[in-house]
């Protein structure tokens, strides 16, 4: 009897081997696939595939209390706190020169959020309650901070798949985005020059952007506080060049330790039970509506923007009005380079970026006052 | 200000052009200073500049021919590549940022397209293609140094 008894203890783990749990380790190796082979936004991807095969571990000790991944989950996804803190770094390489030099670029990063809304509503066609769909929407944010945020206040139960959607979608933004911008513009369009207006920004203006900024989206959406907060407070430490190792230190050694902790607890909460749900395929099939709808906007709102401006503007920059950033501007560049090789909207496009950035927040502040989050 | 060695019928003169407003300079040859006003500034796709230079023998026994003076009227033009973008004769660098590679060196022969050096603006790497065929008479850069826009990457000999 002794000698069953210790065969069962020792056995424990194979004895919790379920269906699901083998699925969720496969997808946790498609996940690390991703990130290492294809080189998907390995910083994120990695460490979200390797918490989630941790979590689906049988028996997992790591998620038992006081376990380490729900240490983690508690002390910075469910109080917001790593989203937030990212957002200091985020803040600190951001450079809004490009946007200060040509503000009217700022439509633009209004116009690249219009996935957001449009999912909503599809979402709530398929069923999703609100909050829900708010979550799903916040997909089209094409910023996985915010995502996090907005979805970990309305959502919680569906992080995983909201988070694993927004950033696979984002490093498919070289993808995704090009057909787009081909199939809307014609070759003329495309190969419309903006030369670079080297328009000086004084320090003072540059210091002041982030104060009026946080104020003024503040006092109008105060849910987008905390994120325009943060990623404001990160630009001005950048912009003011007192605090230089606190910047130093936001941008790399805090914004690394928290990614690496973020991914990990994201990783977690993809357990079988949770994220093998037809929901899972509606999020992230409509993550990409969200995602193709916000270029779509972009690239048509430039188009009318262009139209106003007597054909000075190209209406590729629209493209890189949702998030982002940097890489929906590099990539406008690409496309625009690809076809007149003199042709540099790289600051341009930057700026339309850096827009969308501000504008992403904002609209996750305002779909949190929808749905009246606290 | 700009320094410029002009070798003329075998004479070398140096002038240097110094820019007081966006249409007037200050060129000084050798020990002789103009003002001169910048009355238009276009390229012209197949401009050959003609020789009107007095006859070496004329201009042999004095330091300062007029012949300089003439090189001069064209001077400004090449001056102001930098602020005017592309232009003929040398390839301006289209945004801030740093040079990384050099693809080519004084006195290659590029194509029109080809690339002439990779510039890093915003953390993105930026093919420079040459704006038309022809020898490169000068790189002004290396690899490594940040320039600003409009600053000359390099200069076309013909």
């Amino acid at each position: 009897m002794a000698g069953s008894d210790t065969l069962g203890l020792l056995m424990q783990g194979l004895n919790h081997v379920t269906l699901q749990s083998l699925v969720m380790i496969g997808v946790a190796c498609v996940l690390l696939y991703l990130g290492i082979v294809r080189k998907y936004e390995p910083l994120l991807l990695l460490p979200i595939g390797a918490g989630c095969l941790l979590a689906n571990l049988p028996l997992s000790p790591l998620l038992a209390e006081d376990g380490m991944l729900r240490v983690l989950y508690d002390m910075g996804i469910r109080n917001e706190l790593f989203p937030l803190l990212i957002f200091i770094g985020i803040g600190a390489l951001t450079d809004f020169g490009p946007l200060l030099e040509n503000p009217r670029l700022v439509l633009l990063g209004a116009a690249g959020q219009f996935g957001i809304f449009l999912t909503l509503l599809l979402a709530l066609l398929l069923g999703f309650s609100r909050p829900e769909a708010a979550s799903i929407g916040i997909i089209g944010a094409i910023d996985g901070p915010t995502s996090i945020y907005v979805s970990g206040l309305l959502a919680p139960h569906l992080l995983g798949p909201i988070t694993v959607a927004a950033y696979s979608y984002m490093s498919l933004v070289p993808i995704i985005l090009p057909p787009i911008m081909k199939l809307l513009t014609t070759q003329a369009e495309r190969r419309i020059r903006m030369p670079y207006s080297q328009r000086q920004i004084s320090r003072r203006t540059r210091i002041l952007f982030p104060i009026v900024v946080t104020v003024l989206v503040g006092t109008l959406v105060p849910f987008a506080t905390p994120l325009i907060g943060m990623l404001m407070l990160g630009n001005l430490m950048k912009e003011s060049g007192v605090v230089e190792r606190l910047t130093q230190a936001s941008s790399n050694e805090i914004a690394n330790t928290v990614t690496l902790f973020l991914g990990l607890a994201i990783g977690s909460t993809m357990v079988g039970s949770e994220f093998l749900k037809p929901s899972t395929l509606a999020i992230l099939v409509l993550g990409i509506v969200a995602f193709a709808v916000d270029g779509i906007a972009g690239v048509l709102f430039a188009k009318l923007l262009n139209r106003f401006s007597g054909g000075q503007l190209n209406p590729l920059i629209g493209a890189a009005g949702l998030s982002a950033f940097p890489m929906a501007a590099r990539v406008v560049q690409r496309v625009a380079h690809e076809e007149d090789f003199e042709n540099f909207l790289l600051m341009h496009a930057m700026g339309a970026n850096a827009a969308g950035q501000v504008a992403s927040v904002v609209a996750g502040g305002v779909l949190l006052a929808l749905m009246g989050a606290g | 200000m700009r320094r410029y060695t002009l070798g003329i019928g075998g004479r070398e003169f140096l002038v240097d052009v110094q820019e007081l407003d966006a249409d007037r300079f200050e060129v000084a040859v050798g020990d002789e200073r103009f003002e001169v006003t910048l009355r238009g500034d276009e390229d012209l796709p197949e401009a050959q500049i003609v020789p009107a230079l007095p006859s070496a023998a004329g201009a042999a026994d004095t330091s300062r021919p007029s012949a300089p003076v003439r090189a001069v009227a064209a001077a400004p033009r090449v001056a102001r590549t930098g602020a005017a973008g592309a232009s003929s004769s040398a390839l301006a660098a289209p945004m801030p940022g740093v040079i990384l590679e050099l693809h080519v060196k004084a006195g290659d022969r590029v194509e029109r397209g080809q690339a002439v050096a990779v510039l890093d603006a915003m953390k993105m790497h930026n093919l420079i293609g040459a704006p038309r065929a022809g020898v490169i008479a000068e790189v002004c850069v290396a690899a490594g140094q940040a320039v600003g826009h409009g600053d000359t990457i390099v200069r076309f000999g013909d």
